[in-house]
């Protein structure tokens, strides 16, 4: 669909009063055949076409491994529309030796204030193991880490999209169709954290775990298996939304006729196997 | 026609801006829901509708529409909603974003109809939606069916009694049966009740289904835990019917990925859930069996589904290229093969087993023409440098070489003396026909018979030991009688070490073995003190028997000194006088078998002399007396008067008591110190050997009259055993006279 929230967006400081309805006086041959000329003439333009599942991505301090799988969702051709949070209780990030990590609050520290500490602190340490570098790229994407816990789903996130998060785009609603985790324990965290939050929005959403080491070259990796991972989900969708909207319903058979939910079990053991090294766990709860 | 698509596509559009507006200020939503609705109704387009539909999923979950404004919007929304399912609408998209709008809807317009009975048309629609949804829901697809499962939730979820926070603040508490008052209009309690107990059976029928559908469990699995944390009533029914349900049983072959994806997810979220009620309350009535339910998740995990470790192996490759130790060596040759030539043709020898090398010269070369600081040299750093391999294939071929030459000589060995048992065969039988028998002991064995059977056994063995070559080991010159008897004693002495040595072992357990062994013990198999003793005293006692008459026989000169059964005898003697006090036992012992061979002897030389009506004399010669009245004798100057045990012991227990044992004790008497040693174990004799009894008075007797010290006490024994004694009356007068009073003679 040509149309750009952003623009719109820019625009809310002076509401405008819903526009008139004028109720489409078409009949319902004409609907038929409107239809049929929509997808046929111009499917790119298509509803069904823009449609993108929207994703959120998961670890412990959302500064490694969610934030690369931000980048390779966001950056990606299809730009798919991300969040992301950690899970763990404070943001924790290698200091100069295993016992004093240096600490930060979740939600009211930006990566840039990272960014500026520890380049002041010592530079050549935290350029040397790859933590300013992180930090950089974090702060091109979104203002500051987030903690899982403390989202409200259904919470509109215009104030995202306003700051030029990365990915921002589709997720202005603040609800997302899948959560991908990167460690186990995250997985349990959101998965109990779902259930505490009382599933109140009737929401469902896929929660996915792709087990990745928490260092760069792996988060590197997890990232563009993740982003295979994202696409083959979304390919499902689409493909669901486009045979429904065909009204082609009835007309295919097997496998065609298999809904974007059910293909699910099946897209993760396919990636599994290209993936044995990424131990992966899912299951479908509620926002 | 491309008009009215474009209009679609900006009808969108503004839709989608209509939707920033609200996203950004909540206080639109109601002018917007009022606005769109006629635009996303029943008849529309269904872009029009999925963009509807979705729009009211998600206004009526948002957190930023206050609930009281959501209740306000809800029958319009409702008649829409009717009317779109009532279509009916058959897009999974618009289908399930309208069973989710139920879902946030229920609770709203329940409470709406509980704060306004009159509002009948409300609930009539929301009824007629819930209706709609439950009757179609098994005939949805997959997603739809999925929200539908939500809604039943919800449903089950409101038509529960929750907790009441506050019965003053109604607005506060939460929508659930407990707020409906009992005497509503429109709302029966037990009707919601009974509805609300069916639907939740319902939901609780995926766990029951014979193959499980892995999302439909999951998102029953999901939506749980809040029905289970504020809905005291059904909880447990909940819980349990989860531990009733084992993913692993409910899926069926073959084990395909995409089963085992599922199969993990069900356990997974079953576990995840299990955990969420216990994180609520460690304290829950039924914790101890979901945590045992986890544990068994955990294990059936293991076994079903996890084939493959969960860990990530290693790297396929080194991280850097710097880590060349850790890398398997792959360009280590192997060493060459050996080439083995078969053994040089000829007799076997020594020398041709071990060559192989087939270069003349090499082989012909005698290496003890250098000299042997000079080999050593030489053969010490070769032998370092020798590969592993090269030698095991050099030392397996010389094996291989000698195992074949045995076999072969063997066989050549078997065919002889084959032929020569079928020569001896032609010749006399009798020879072949000979196998040693049991001798019976009195009967001498011919010695050079013996010999040469041990001879012949060795014979037979030698093939088997020795199969290089024929080698005989030359006959041993025969031994003379000293020095057979030196090797003999040698033995006996070799036997007397494992005496002493035995006699460290822990005692307690020897008493025990012994008692438990008791009459059906044999002797000797215990390999302790005991067991040696016995074997010598039967060694010194019952081998020899028999081979003393025939040397008798021959001379009573040389008897004494040759016979090894003697010398046995006498180092016992020793061994136990060493040590009276601790080897009385080993006297005992020996003393017995002493008697019982006298025994058997003086027997079975009655029976041969009836056979063989010989000469009446007694040839059998007797030690037990002998050597009793020498150990006696020996030990009794050391007895102290406090050693009335180890005499009462050793006099208890010798087999028999002869005239000259009670003298020796007798003498006792001469020291005033023993004086009560002598009387108290004649009277222990007295008392409890009555065979011996007369035999002991009369030493008694004897004893009271010879010494004076020993009157008081022997009197005593006298008065009650013999009270006629003759020997008391000039002692003393009061006793009763005796009869019977018998001078005691000392035997010669």
């Amino acid at each position: 669909m040509a149309y750009d929230p952003r623009r719109t967006n820019s625009g809310t400081s002076t509401p405008q009063p819903p526009p008139p309805p004028p109720p489409p006086e078409t009949t319902q041959a004409d609907m038929a055949s409107a239809v049929q000329a929509l997808e046929t003439s111009n499917p790119a333009n298509t509803a069904t076409d823009s449609y993108k599942l929207k994703f959120c991505t998961v670890c412990a301090s959302n500064n490694n491994r969610s934030m690369e799988a931000h980048l390779q969702l966001s950056g990606a051709p299809t730009a798919f529309p991300v969040i992301s949070f950690g899970t763990g209780s404070l943001v924790r990030l290698p200091g100069p030796s295993i016992t004093q990590p240096n600490v930060y609050s979740f939600n009211t520290t930006s990566y840039n204030q990272m960014y500026e500490e520890l380049s002041s602190k010592d530079e050549r340490l935290y350029r040397s193991n790859g933590i300013l570098n992180m930090l950089d790229r974090n702060r091109q994407l979104k203002w500051g880490p987030e903690r899982f816990q403390d989202w409200v789903p259904g919470v509109p996130r215009v104030d995202h999209l306003s700051k030029g998060d990365k990915g921002a785009v589709g997720t202005e609603g603040g609800v997302v169709d899948v959560i991908i985790t990167c460690e186990e324990r995250c997985w349990d965290a959101v998965v109990d954290d779902l259930m505490n939050k009382g599933t109140t929005l009737n929401y469902p959403v896929h929660v996915f775990n792709v087990d990745i080491k928490d260092n760069h070259e792996e988060a590197l990796t997890g990232g563009k298996a993740i982003l295979d991972l994202a696409n083959r989900l979304n390919e499902a969708a689409v493909a669901e939304h486009r045979v429904h909207g065909s009204e082609g319903w009835e007309n295919g058979t097997g496998p065609a006729r298999q809904s974007f939910d059910e293909k699910v079990p099946e897209i993760l053991a396919d990636w599994q196997e290209r993936y044995p090294n990424l131990p992966a766990l899912w299951t479908l709860a509620w926002l | 026609m491309a008009q009215q698509m474009d209009n679609v596509v900006d009808q969108v559009a503004q839709l989608n801006a209509a939707r920033s507006l609200v996203l950004g200020d909540a206080a639109f939503y109601p002018q917007i829901v009022n606005g769109i609705l006629p635009i996303v109704g029943a008849s529309t387009r269904l872009e029009l509708r999925r963009w509807g539909a979705n729009f009211l999923a998600e206004t009526f979950a948002s957190p930023m529409l206050a609930g009281a404004q959501k209740e306000q919007l809800a029958p319009n929304v409702l008649q829409t909603i009717r009317e779109i399912l009532e279509l009916p609408e058959t897009d999974t998209a618009v289908l399930q974003s309208l069973v989710q709008t139920s879902a946030s809807l229920y609770p709203l317009v329940f409470r709406h109809v509980v704060n306004h009975p009159q509002d009948t048309k409300s609930w009539e629609t929301m009824s007629a939606i819930k209706q709609d949804i439950l009757r179609r829901m098994d005939s949805f697809p997959c997603p739809v069916k999925l929200c539908c499962a939500k809604f039943i939730q919800r449903v089950v979820q409101v038509q529960t009694p929750g907790l009441i926070s506050d019965p003053r603040r109604p607005e506060q508490n939460e929508t659930s049966l407990a707020v409906v008052p009992r005497n509503h209009a429109v709302l029966s309690i037990p009707n919601l009740e009974a509805e609300s107990s069916g639907l939740l059976d319902r939901l609780l029928g995926v766990f029951q289904e014979e193959t499980s559908d892995a999302l439909l469990v999951n998102a029953t699995l999901n939506c749980l835990a809040p029905l289970i944390r504020t809905r005291q009533s059904i909880a447990n029914k909940i819980i349990n019917a989860v531990l009733e349900f084992y993913p692993a049983k409910h899926v069926r072959p073959p084990f395909t990925p995409t089963v085992r994806v599922s199969v993990k997810s069900m356990e997974r979220t079953a576990r995840a859930l299990l955990i969420n009620v216990l994180k609520k309350n460690p304290n829950h009535p039924l914790a101890g069996r979901m945590q045992m339910y986890i544990e068994r998740l955990m294990q059936s995990r293991l076994e079903v589904t996890d084939d493959a470790s969960r860990k990530r192996g290693l790297p396929n490759e080194p991280t850097d290229g710097l880590d060349n130790a850790k890398r398997a060596r792959l360009n280590a040759l192997p060493p060459p093969m050996l080439k083995i030539p078969p053994m040089a043709p000829g007799p076997a020898s020594f020398d041709r087993l071990f060559t192989l090398t087939e270069d003349t010269g090499l082989s012909s070369f005698d290496v003890k023409q250098l000299p042997i600081d000079l080999v050593l040299k030489i053969v010490v750093p070769l032998l370092s440098q020798v590969h592993d391999s090269t030698l095991a294939q050099a030392v397996d071929a010389v094996r291989t070489r000698y195992q074949t030459i045995t076999k072969d000589q063997n066989l050549q060995r078997q065919q002889q003396q084959r032929a020569a048992a079928q020569d001896d065969d032609d010749d006399d039988d009798d020879d072949d026909d000979y196998e040693p028998e049991y001798q019976p002991m009195d009967v001498a064995p011919v010695v050079s018979e013996e010999a040469s059977a041990v001879a012949a056994e060795v014979a037979d063995l030698q093939p088997e030991l020795v199969s290089l070559g024929p080698f005989v080991l030359p006959q041993p010159p025969p031994l003379t009688e000293e020095e057979a008897g030196e090797i003999g004693r040698s033995a006996v002495a070799r036997v007397f070490g494992m005496l002493n040595a035995a006699e460290t072992s822990p005692a307690p357990a020897k008493g025990q073995s012994q008692q438990k062994l008791g009459f059906a013990r044999l002797a000797g198999s215990t390999f302790d003190r005991d067991a040696w003793s016995v074997l010598l005293a039967r060694l010194a006692t019952r081998a020899p028997a028999g081979l003393e008459n025939d040397q008798q026989a021959k001379g009573d000169a040389v008897r004494r000194q040759t016979t090894i059964a003697d010398s046995i005898r006498e180092t016992l003697y020793r061994f136990i006088l060493e040590d009276f006090r601790g080897r009385l036992n080993i006297a005992i012992i020996w003393l017995n078998e002493e008697w019982y061979n006298d025994r058997i002897q003086m027997k079975s030389h009655a029976n041969q002399r009836d056979h063989t009506e010989d000469e009446s004399e007694p040839a059998v010669p007797l030690n037990y007396d002998t050597w009793a009245t020498r150990l006696l004798d020996g030990f009794l100057t050391y007895l102290d008067s406090r050693d009335i045990k180890v005499l009462v012991r050793f006099l208890s227990e010798v087999p028999e008591i002869t005239i000259p044992i009670t003298q020796r004790v007798a003498s006792l008497a001469k020291d005033p110190e023993r004086v009560n040693l002598c009387v108290q174990s004649l009277m222990y004799l007295i008392m409890f050997r009555p065979p011996a009894r007369e035999m002991c008075l009369n030493t008694v007797e004897d004893v009271y009259q010879t010494y004076e010290e020993s009157r008081p006490a022997a009197g005593k024994v006298l008065t009650k055993w013999r009270p006629q004694s003759k020997a008391l009356e000039p002692a003393a007068n009061d006793a009763p006279e005796s009869s019977e009073a018998k001078p005691i003679t000392p035997e010669p």
